[in-house]
């Protein structure tokens, strides 16, 4: 009993992301669409979690809460101790700034600017020294195999070297979470493959918290946790264990119980 | 939908993209209309004579740069409006247009944009022409007859000149298109604007660069009797290629290096900036050259109107220093003379001196009878008295010239070789220095071993205390004019109401309005560059917020790009300018520096302005 109360207080010291009772309505008056209808979700750290669903679910708006880009019609989310629900948008930029990294399924990296540069850009921006970033940097592109291509402009990569550099540039404040968004997305299955390998080593290395949202199944099979969330609730979460292939399998499963398309 | 309709749908719902060209067209529609006018409706017919002569003809000289400025204006204007269609309407082959019709879109939108800022220039330049001839003349310092009807004769030659020009740009951007590939058509915006040189061959370009600019400012500054104005043709074409050559190869590698040096790079927004502007190099660097050499032709006609007024005021001075002057052989005429000007009205001022004719050419003065003559009128008086064979050359102020030749060369006085050591502006002997144009200073030693060898000449000097007084005192001084064997006595009378070169004033005025137009033109440049620039880059600047980087930092990041693109032209207008109002300085024969500082800083003003609003624009435009 003792043993299990000292868990879950630890449990609470490690929590990243705090979500209650989270609703999203749009539209005026009496023409509310309620895309998201009462969420809760916990992350802690180094937790690698997946959210599929179907279109029209609700991915991209809990995404685009917990990312702060939107708010909350009701509800409650913390972001590392932070109600972000009630903070000024100066607070938020700063929270987003140094809490969050983000990771977008077309890279978003600059192109007028070269891999090392895209890579250091938050940081510089943060008034880190420059031999901090410069270390930083060849750490995090060792790390994910992109030493040979720092000096490229984006043009000259190809999308899986695009897709990693900007997963570098995402990691490079140390966050308390990444959120991403639809990662492989554009990229082709070997290119995604070498990403999410890349994704979970830092995961489990414990460098990096990660929630990521995918419809792609496969791509799902590399988290730790799966929620399915349909119609704007989460339906349910089912964890990997030790054996992906057969994780894969029941979130394939699942995705036939829930039904929808999820393309 | 026909082509037509499409095209009118584009320029509706674009028009607010488009609105910085039109202004800009408008603007320099509205200034050659101006000047179109001033010619036409004749608000300087009042002051007839040559004056009113000078003046059309500066006025016509001024619409002749204007019309050439115009022309390179919409060179530049409708590639950068071709560069951006070219972007949209590419899209247009998936719907399957051909590149004709696509070419006919183009040229009809053009034409629409073209026929809006026409309307706009010719109506804001017909409302505006009274004030623009009040403000030319209230600004020139001259009476203009202001008319606020409009010459239909300005609005043909302004009409016909822009459109001939303006479709001459339509159509080769027509024959671009219809001659483009599908591929560059869809592939212009992403068009990779990195300047892609080795650093071996940027250095070579920025080495040739300064050098060639080099070469221009010593030969605008170079002196020389007969080859001032080819020096200074070749400077200013030395320069354009220079101040192109730096901006290709200095500037591109200068950011190059910078961005390299990543403890230069990685402090706060210089990461995001500096390598926004190394990126971009390649397609503006073309445009900071040619904002550079407009900005130094306003820096440098502002410091030529600022001069010019200087110079009339300083004429006008030398020549009425004196109101009367004698020049005779007869002894004792002064007294006769002052007696006959008092009774006409009271003399201010008086003074007399002798010299000697020795040939037909020459009048040699007495170094110690010129100082006093000097200080009896309060002339500054700073010659040191110069040696046996040395001389001092009595000139007169003049507008401009193109000898600046201060070496001292050698004259033959009465059979003597001299060397004449200085070339003297002020006004010793008044308007009749100007007028003979023959006095040379020598030493007193000199003066009286000449004496016997030539003929000993009177000048006598009459300042009038009331300028009203001059017809009763020429009436009265008429009557001592004489010319026979024995003795002559000839006159100068300076008529304190002549006018004859107020068309210096018209010139002053015109350099200003010349400053504006250059200037505004820099500032449109650079403003239609960013404006458009922002459009481009909303994209790159919503992946910045999208990774949470705060707006204040991106505000700052723009801030500080957008200093660097006015101020990186300034630095090298700022430059340039030096040297070529240093030179004009020369031909003036006076030292323009702070006339220099004052154009530069208004420049600067302007500069900043323009900064300032194009900040304000860009960051609505993107943030």
């Amino acid at each position: 009993m003792i043993t299990r109360e000292v868990k879950k207080s630890k449990m609470n010291d490690n929590k990243v992301v705090e979500i209650k009772n989270l609703i999203k309505s749009y539209g005026a008056k009496d023409f509310q669409t309620t895309v998201l209808k009462g969420i809760d979700l916990t992350i802690y750290k180094n937790d690698f979690i997946a959210i599929m669903g179907p279109s029209g679910s609700g991915k991209t708006t809990l995404l685009n809460i917990l990312s702060t880009i939107d708010k909350p019609t009701q509800g409650m989310v913390t972001l590392d101790g932070h109600d972000v629900t009630h903070i000024s948008n100066r607070e938020l930029a700063k929270l987003r700034k140094d809490k969050i990294g983000f990771v977008f399924q077309d890279y978003n990296l600059l192109d007028t600017m070269t891999l090392q540069d895209n890579i250091a850009l938050p940081l510089a921006l943060d008034g880190a020294p420059a031999k901090k970033i410069l270390d930083r940097t060849r750490e995090l592109a060792a790390a994910f195999g992109l030493e040979a291509q720092l000096r490229k402009y984006p043009y000259q990569l190809s999308g899986g070297q695009k897709q990693r550099g900007a997963v570098c540039r995402a990691l490079i404040t140390e966050p308390e979470i990444i959120f991403a968004d639809e990662p492989t997305g554009a990229l082709d299955s070997r290119a995604g493959k070498d990403l999410l390998h890349c994704l979970c080593r830092v995961n489990e290395s414990g460098q990096a918290t990660i929630l990521m949202v995918t419809h792609d199944p496969h791509c799902a099979s590399y988290a730790k946790d799966v929620y399915l969330l349909s119609d704007g609730m989460m339906k349910c979460r089912i964890s990997r264990g030790s054996d992906r292939k057969e994780f894969y399998s029941r979130i394939i499963d699942l995705q036939t119980s829930i039904g929808g398309d999820f393309a | 939908m026909s082509v037509f309709r499409l095209a009118f749908m584009n320029f509706r719902n674009s028009f607010r993209s488009y609105l910085s060209l039109v202004l800009s067209l408008a603007f320099t529609i509205l200034i050659l209309f101006n000047f179109q006018n001033l010619i036409y409706s004749g608000p300087f017919a009042v002051l007839g004579g040559h004056n009113k002569q000078y003046i059309d003809m500066l006025v016509e000289t001024v619409s002749v740069v204007l019309g050439c400025f115009m022309f390179f204006f919409l060179w530049y204007a409708t590639n950068v409006f071709l560069t951006r269609r070219k972007r949209e309407i590419g899209i247009y082959i998936f719907m399957g247009m051909s590149n004709r019709k696509i070419g006919r879109l183009y040229v009809i939108e053009i034409s629409l944009v073209g026929v809006t800022a026409l309307a706009a220039g010719i109506g804001s330049g017909a409302l505006l022409g009274g004030l623009f001839q009040m403000i030319m003349g209230a600004v020139s310092d001259i009476a203009v007859d202001v008319r606020f009807g409009v010459s239909w004769k300005a609005v043909n030659v302004t009409g016909v000149s822009f459109l001939a020009m303006y479709f001459f740009f339509a159509l080769k951007g027509y024959w671009n298109i219809t001659h483009s590939s599908v591929l560059s058509m869809i592939s212009a915006a992403r068009q990779n604007e990195y300047v892609r040189m080795p650093k071996t061959v940027l250095s070579a370009k920025a080495a040739l660069g300064a050098a060639v600019l080099s070469a221009g400012y010593y030969l605008a500054n170079k002196g020389g009797r007969q080859s001032m104005l080819n020096n200074a043709l070749l400077a200013v074409v030395l320069v354009i290629a220079g101040v192109y050559l730096l901006f290709g190869g200095l500037i591109p590698l200068a950011l190059q290096t910078l961005s390299a040096n990543k403890h230069f790079l990685y402090r706060g927004q210089r990461c995001l900036w500096v390598n926004q502007m190394v990126f971009r190099m390649r397609k503006n660097y073309r445009t900071y050259a040619m904002v550079c050499i407009v900005g130094i032709c306003s820096v440098t006609a502002l410091a030529t109107g600022f001069a010019m007024k200087e110079r009339y005021h300083n004429i006008v001075r030398f020549d009425n220093q004196y109101t009367f002057q004698l020049l005779t052989n007869q002894s004792g005429l002064g007294e006769k003379a002052s007696a006959l000007i008092g009774g006409a009205g009271d003399i201010a001022c008086q003074t007399s001196l002798a010299a000697l004719s020795l040939d037909a050419d020459h009048l040699v003065l007495k170094y110690s009878e010129v100082k006093r003559v000097a200080q009896e009128r309060g002339e500054r008086f700073d010659l040191s008295e110069p040696a046996d064979d040395e001389t001092v050359y009595l000139s007169y102020q003049m507008l401009m010239s193109l000898i600046v030749h201060e070496q001292p060369v050698p004259v033959m006085i009465g059979g003597k070789a001299y060397l004449v050591t200085r070339t003297v502006r002020d006004a010793y002997i008044g308007y009749m220095q100007r007028e003979m144009g023959c006095f040379y200073v020598v030493s007193d030693s000199e003066y009286e071993r000449l004496k016997e060898q030539g003929t000993t000449l009177y000048i006598h000097n009459y300042k009038l205390a009331d300028d009203m007084d001059f017809a009763a005192a020429r009436a009265a001084v008429d009557t001592l004019i004489s010319n026979t064997d024995e003795n002559f006595t000839a006159r100068v009378a300076v008529d304190p109401f002549d006018n004859d070169t107020d068309w210096i004033k018209a010139l002053h005025s015109l350099c200003i309005f010349m400053f504006l137009v250059f200037v505004v033109a820099c500032g449109c440049i650079m403003f239609m560059k960013l404006y458009n620039d922002s459009f481009e880059e909303k994209e790159r600047y919503l992946v910045l917020r999208k990774l949470g980087i705060p707006s204040g930092t991106i505000s700052a990041s723009i801030a500080q790009e957008l200093l660097s693109a006015y101020m990186l032209p300034f630095a090298v207008i700022a430059v340039s300018a030096y040297f070529s109002v240093h030179a004009l300085g020369r031909m003036m024969y006076t030292s323009l520096f702070s006339i220099y500082v004052v154009s530069t800083l208004a420049v600067f003003a302007v500069f900043v302005l323009c900064y300032m609003l194009s900040v304000a624009v860009y960051r609505k435009n993107v943030l």
